[in-house]
């Protein structure tokens, strides 16, 4: 069941903005890099910029409509925006930056609604500041705070943590979640941030260029992206070209690098590409399974897809090593100077004394190779 | 001081105080059309506003007497049906400041609005408020050290003018004779001591405005 359905065309100079997508209740995140349209969509959600042709709808309420030509101005649309630059009032104190959408209302219910606001965002005792007073969290919480207070109808958050200091972004970001699940309001959040996406998010909207390229409940984007383009925005490693050898509606073969990698295909898009056709495909650098050399021969039934290669290069990530890997097969390597990259926790770079010993067998699952339809 | 000194005083700040109150009630609007909407003439608008302060007071002095002189455009068909000119008397001081001045206020308060972040109106827009609610919640308060810088110039200005009021309302003693150009007439009859007495009253009157900006300035911010 959705309450929010958006379908919009708006030509701007070198840019048309053309998407559609839809989403149910929590929190859907418009996720892509900067210039791809997301604030814009925003905007034609709040009634700041109105499509050339379209359709919104929020809750069975029409906000646009080209066809019909509707277009409910923003003062009517009930939309608490939390802009990325918080566009606080400056020159209001916290207290009546929270009561500022309540005017409408009897003076009672609006201290009521706006000291209950501020008691939930936790901004108690802050009410007389002004926000240059405010830290960068406490600015948030008002902005939140003056969406909120509304009742809206849908929250719209533009990239909420990026005015934020790293540390202070990830305490926030967790917070942020609680605050929206907390309050229960359907939210449409926009960053180019993935980790922040995926936190956020229950659904994914995937944009580039303008575009939507996927739509997504967010566990299904990060296991089953739809195509190279969205892997190569969520910032995926080892998106890799090969040739397909057979496919069937569980398995996929495919040749890389002269090896035969078997491949689990997608549950929920089967994909039959005939033989021989070029595919993409990605492996996460921390499902590479390096085999222990004190433990025998490794055994073909438990390690599919055994190849072996030397460490070409390495870098410290702090808890995990980074190594780069260079097959031992003839051949130029399908990264520049290496084929794959491979991440081991800093105990287990230990205990294999992998500093000392660079050439290494290792072994992917055919469920930790993503098929990447074109 | 003489009478006469005092009648030109007097009158100085009364045309300055009424000048900068229709200053403001013209150009704070006009300066927040001019930054926030585009409508059709805004260029005209924006160089009628502007053009004062670049042509010499005697040529915008000579377009008022065309405008509202006893045969100006405007002028003549007051004068056919009322018998009344506006020339010769103390609203044409009035109204030679008001337009001398209102480039200063409109050019200071329009930077000021245009240099307030959209996205807090858009905020607003969001909020419930109607675009003029907006104009008089967000977008002046936060323009307002601007605007009042904007109102210490144009009473200034309006204080000291000269060449437009000249052209205009003349130099009637009592009537039209503002300290400029009582000060003048002294300075032409040789009564230099007459001339003293205005120069520095005028002086201290511009440093006391000075003063009253930078204490309202200090405040706001």
């Amino acid at each position: 069941m959705s309450r929010l359905s958006v379908a919009l065309r708006k030509k701007l100079a070198g840019f048309t903005l053309d998407v559609a997508w839809t989403a149910g209740d929590g929190v859907a995140v418009l996720f892509g890099p900067s210039g791809a349209g997301k604030t814009l969509t925003l905007q034609c959600l709040a009634g700041l910029l109105r499509p050339d042709a379209g359709r919104i709808v929020v809750d069975d309420r029409v906000f646009f409509d080209g066809a019909t030509g509707v277009d409910l101005p923003p003062q009517a649309r009930r939309i608490g925006y939390v802009f990325q630059g918080y566009a606080l009032f400056t020159h209001l104190t916290v207290a009546a930056n929270v009561a500022f959408g309540l005017r409408s209302r009897p003076r009672a219910e609006r201290l009521r609604r706006s000291a209950e606001v501020i008691e939930r965002l936790g901004l108690g005792g802050l009410e007389a500041r002004y926000p240059s007073e405010l830290s960068g969290g406490q600015r948030q919480r008002v902005a939140l705070g003056r969406a909120l207070a509304i009742d809206p109808a849908l929250l719209l958050l533009d990239e909420p943590l990026s005015a934020l200091d790293a540390p202070l972004r990830r305490a926030l970001r967790d917070e942020l979640r609680e605050i929206l699940a907390a309050w229960g309001t359907a939210a449409v959040v926009v960053t180019h941030d993935f980790t922040e996406a995926y936190r956020l998010a229950d659904r994914i909207v995937v944009y580039d260029g303008g575009r939507v390229i996927q739509t997504a409940p967010r566990a299904e984007l990060l296991w089953q992206p739809a195509s190279e383009a969205v892997a190569g925005i969520m910032g995926l490693r080892n998106v890799l070209h090969g040739a397909v050898v057979k496919a069937t509606p569980e398995r996929i073969q495919l040749r890389w690098r002269g090896q035969t990698l078997e491949a689990v295909n997608s549950p929920t898009r089967s994909y039959l590409p005939p033989p021989d056709s070029p595919l993409a495909f990605f492996i996460r650098p921390e499902y590479v399974r390096l085999i222990r050399k004190d433990r025998g021969a490794p055994d073909p039934a438990h390690h599919m897809n055994l190849m072996s290669g030397r460490i070409v290069g390495e870098a410290d990530f702090g808890t995990v090593w980074s190594l780069r890997l260079r097959l031992d097969a003839p051949g130029a390597p399908a990264q520049g100077d290496f084929d794959l990259e491979v991440e081991v926790p800093h105990l287990v770079y230990e205990i294999l004394e992998i500093e000392r010993d660079r050439h290494w067998q290792f072994s992917i699952h055919r469920g930790s190779i993503h098929v990447l339809p074109a | 001081m003489t009478p006469e000194a005092l009648d030109a005083l007097v009158l100085s700040v009364r045309v300055a105080v009424v000048a900068t109150l229709l200053n403001a009630t013209l150009g704070i609007p006009l300066a927040y059309l001019l930054a926030r909407r585009a409508f059709r003439g805004r260029a005209i608008v924006d160089l009628a506003v502007t053009l004062p302060l670049v042509l010499p007071p005697t040529v915008t002095g000579y377009y008022l007497i065309v405008l509202l002189g006893r045969r100006g455009w405007l002028g003549q068909p007051l004068y056919a049906a009322t018998g009344w000119s506006v020339a010769f008397t103390w609203y044409a001081a009035v109204i030679a400041a008001t337009v001398m001045a209102l480039p200063l206020l409109v050019r200071t308060a329009r930077a000021a609005i245009e240099s307030v972040d959209r996205e807090l109106e858009k905020a607003a827009y969001t909020l419930g408020r109607s675009e003029w609610r907006t104009a008089l919640e967000v977008t002046l308060p936060l323009a307002r050290n601007g605007i009042v810088a904007g109102l210490v110039l144009a009473f200034a200005r309006a204080l000291g003018e000269f060449g437009a009021t000249l052209m205009l309302a003349g130099n009637i003693p009592g009537k039209t004779t503002t300290v400029p150009l009582a000060i003048y007439t002294a300075v032409q009859t040789g009564e230099m001591g007459e001339a003293l007495v205005l120069v520095l009253a005028l002086t201290a009157l511009s440093c006391a405005v000075l003063v009253l900006a930078g204490r309202l300035g200090a405040r706001a911010a």
